[in-house]
């Protein structure tokens, strides 16, 4: 008897209940009454709104709200990229943060003398993902006018005019219930569309390149080794992470632009360790030689001088994750690994988006006043690599453009006196399986192959394997150019760095007579001769005389052919 | 016989039939009033041939009606266009909105009796769900967290549209029934489970 009147409650549950309440706030965690279905819900309570609203008496806030002000100061959300100017959570915000802030008891309405009673003793928001404290600085800001001006000024946010479905303003602003509806919660985190392939973050945020970048298309999947790269969500590919590869909406890890993760590599390489993308760069920067970006930290910032001030590296000077991708390119163009940074052209004037790879090596290692060294002391001193490389110059090597010697008959095929080259034909991890980039190598300068500069070494295709990439060994020493080539090199055991230096020769310093073939002596080893003249003078086609001391030999002058 | 007592309780719970309840007894029920001389419940709203009050709007309205200018609720979310109140509101508030004496019945002007503690509403409306606006289709599809009054039942036996509105308006007596308080405050059904909200807010 009993059971069959408990199988009919439950017909009548099942029929009016569950299908007239289906997607409503009633089934959400959001109905804080003793039918919830979270954890987090009041002993006795019947009523669902009664937590946020009542129909009488409420607070001055709209929609007829039944909760106090929390009155407390909030800390604001700031960084440098930000031009909105979020003010203290205000309209639908401040609703919410009267639980969520985590400072008023949840069971603390205006329309109950006392507060209303919950489970397990809680009283206010329990610490965890949704008690986002009085601390906002970790969290996407609200509460600022997001109007076109905004839109205009920071150049990758969609004009609120075209907000016309899901995601709505509040009296021009953006708060809390742009994202969110309190009362709907059929795409998780009650988010008003679901945010896989970042949906939802894509009708505000248009950031340019991005449906291209490998970070939107990318399918790849975490291997499930080290750090869960996507803790905070339920995707799991690239391509469906999207925005939150990097990115924390939530009690971010760190305050500036919502990171996942601090120090700012950490959100590159939480990925590009093996474990979720294709190449290893993590291995690469362990290696000795390196852009070392563990080094720095809290120095790189987006809004930074393109000529950068201060020395330090991060993935991001190099790469724009919003653009990134694997489009080919041939020199000196810039490929699709480095499409959308800034960079420093030929004439050392800031460009805003890199046409020319070598525009982007120009921000550190060309007019910056923390820019490094060089490793060789010579003759003429010059560490800037923009004034080096400039296609005026006595030589060079072809970074910019062609090169100014019509013979180098060691060039290997299909490289030409015509050919252009990249720093990174040199400057790259080492490997032949490794990655593009100088991101590390085991040899000095991060240079992709070996290259011995120490006088007396023995000549071997390994001591000078970086040259031998595209200057042929065997024409090199059959001495078909300089026709001494393998005296000095074979037998006298003078390495090519000794009498060449391989960025180029300056023409506010060097000049067509003295500096051509990248002549510039490394005066460690290169001594002045008698009378104290150290000088090669170019006589023309494979011709030219020295003037030096070196392994005590005197040249005063030597000449070849 | 259990059985037949349950079903029936059901029945009557789904169907919105209530159990014959009055308004005797209730907050509503002034008869033992020092103020009241006649002792009588209905007067105070209700005479059979009112004649005091200029222009009394119908049903046979026997009580001073408030003459105040109320400061209406506004949300950047509400659709609806929301009227200074009208109709059956206008009744309730003329003892409600507190400047209006209670006694001020049967054509007294200088009754001292004001309502107070939580059935004071003033004449502050905007901390009050809003009254005397137009709810029909039009407005729940604006709105888009409202069921369409004409084919949403309301639990008491027929649409919303034919028990809760007046007119195709959301009154006070959309929610209050002022002659039963068989559920409390007045309350046309029970708010459990916010039962009552849930009728029209589709949350």
């Amino acid at each position: 008897m009993k059971s069959k009147i408990h199988l009919f409650f439950l017909v009548i549950f099942f029929t009016y209940g569950i299908n007239f309440y289906s997607q409503t706030i009633v089934s959400t965690r959001h109905n804080l009454s003793v039918s919830g279905p979270g954890t987090i819900k009041a002993v006795s309570e019947t009523e669902i709104c009664i937590f946020c609203h009542t129909p009488h008496n409420s607070s001055p806030r709209s929609p007829l709200w039944n909760k106090p002000d929390p009155g407390v100061t909030y800390t604001l959300y700031s960084s440098s990229t930000i031009q909105g100017n979020p003010g203290q959570p205000d309209r639908s915000s401040i609703l919410c943060l009267s639980c969520h802030d985590g400072t008023i008891a949840l069971g603390n309405v205006l329309s109950r003398t006392n507060d209303i009673v919950f489970v397990s003793g809680i009283t206010t928001l329990p610490p965890g993902t949704t008690n986002l404290s009085t601390d906002l600085s970790d969290d996407h800001p609200v509460s600022f006018l997001y109007n076109s001006t905004l839109a205009s000024q920071d150049g990758e946010l969609a004009d609120p005019s075209t907000l016309t479905g899901p995601v709505k303003l509040e009296d021009g602003y953006l708060e809390c219930t742009a994202c969110h509806d309190p009362h709907l919660n059929v795409n998780g985190d009650f988010l008003v569309v679901t945010n896989q392939y970042s949906n939802l973050c894509l009708y505000c945020h248009q950031k340019n390149f991005w449906n291209n970048s490998a970070h939107k298309t990318s399918n790849a999947t975490w291997n499930g080794s080290g750090t869960n790269p996507w803790f905070h969500t339920n995707y799991t590919t690239v391509t469906e992470n999207a925005c939150e590869n990097c990115h924390n909406p939530h009690t971010a890890s760190s305050q500036f632009r919502l990171m996942n993760f601090t120090p700012e590599e950490n959100n590159c390489l939480v990925c590009h360790n093996g474990n979720v993308a294709n190449k290893n760069i993590q291995s690469e920067l362990n290696k000795p030689y390196s852009h070392n970006v563990a080094a720095y930290n809290g120095i790189h910032d987006p809004e930074e001088p393109n000529i950068v001030q201060i020395k330090h590296v991060e993935c991001a000077d190099c790469h724009n994750p919003h653009a990134v991708n694997d489009v080919t390119a041939n020199p000196p163009d810039a490929n699709g690994f480095i499409q959308g940074v800034k960079g420093v052209n030929a004439d050392g004037n800031p460009v805003s988006e890199i046409q020319y790879q070598y525009e982007l090596c120009y921000r550190c290692h060309a007019d910056s006043p923390d820019k490094p060294g060089s490793p060789t002391t010579r003759q003429i001193e010059q560490s800037n690599v923009r004034l080096e490389f400039d296609i005026g110059n006595p030589s060079y090597h072809p970074i910019e453009g062609q090169g100014a010697n019509p013979n180098v008959p060691s060039l290997i095929s299909p490289l030409s006196e015509s050919s252009v080259i990249y720093c990174t034909d040199c400057h790259a991890s080492n490997g032949s399986n490794a990655p593009a980039g100088p991101h590390g190598s085991i040899y000095p300068h991060i240079l992709k192959y070996n290259y011995e500069t120490a006088d007396y070494t023995q000549e071997s295709y390994l001591a000078y394997e970086l040259c031998y990439q595209c200057h042929d060994r065997n024409s090199i020493l059959n001495n078909e150019s300089f026709s001494k080539h393998k005296k000095h090199i074979v037998n006298i055991r003078t390495p090519c760095n000794v009498c060449h230096d391989p960025h180029g020769i300056s023409s506010s310093q060097g000049n067509t007579t003295n500096n051509t073939h990248l002549i510039n002596f490394d005066i460690s080893i290169v001594q002045p001769a008698m009378m104290g003249r150290l000088e090669f003078i170019d006589d023309g086609t494979f011709a030219g005389r020295c003037y030096l001391r070196c392994h005590r030999r005197q040249h005063n002058p030597k000449r070849y052919p | 016989m259990l059985r037949s007592i349950l079903y029936f309780a059901v029945v009557l719970a789904f169907t919105g039939v209530v159990f014959g309840q009055s308004i005797t007894g209730s907050a509503h029920d002034f008869s033992d009033s020092t103020w009241n001389s006649s002792g009588e419940i209905c007067v105070i709203c209700h005479a059979p041939h009112v004649q005091d009050y200029t222009n009394p709007p119908e049903p046979l309205w026997n009580h001073q009606v408030t003459t105040a200018t109320f400061t209406l609720y506004s949300s950047s979310t509400l659709n609806a266009t929301v009227s200074q109140p009208d109709g059956y509101s206008k009744l309730c508030l003329s003892c409600h909105d507190g400047t209006v004496a209670i006694d001020n019945f049967g054509g007294n002007t200088a009754g001292t009796e004001h309502v107070s503690g939580d059935a004071l509403i003033g004449t502050d409306l905007s901390n009050d769900h809003p009254v005397s606006f137009t709810y029909d289709a039009t407005l729940a599809t604006a709105d888009g967290g409202l069921f369409d009054p004409a084919n949403t039942n309301s639990g008491l036996g027929g649409t919303i549209d034919e028990d809760m509105l007046f007119g195709g308006k959301l009154q006070c007596a959309s929610c209050h029934n002022p002659h039963d308080d068989t559920v409390a405050k007045f309350l046309v059904k029970s708010n459990a489970t916010s039962a009552l909200c849930l009728t029209c807010h589709n949350k």
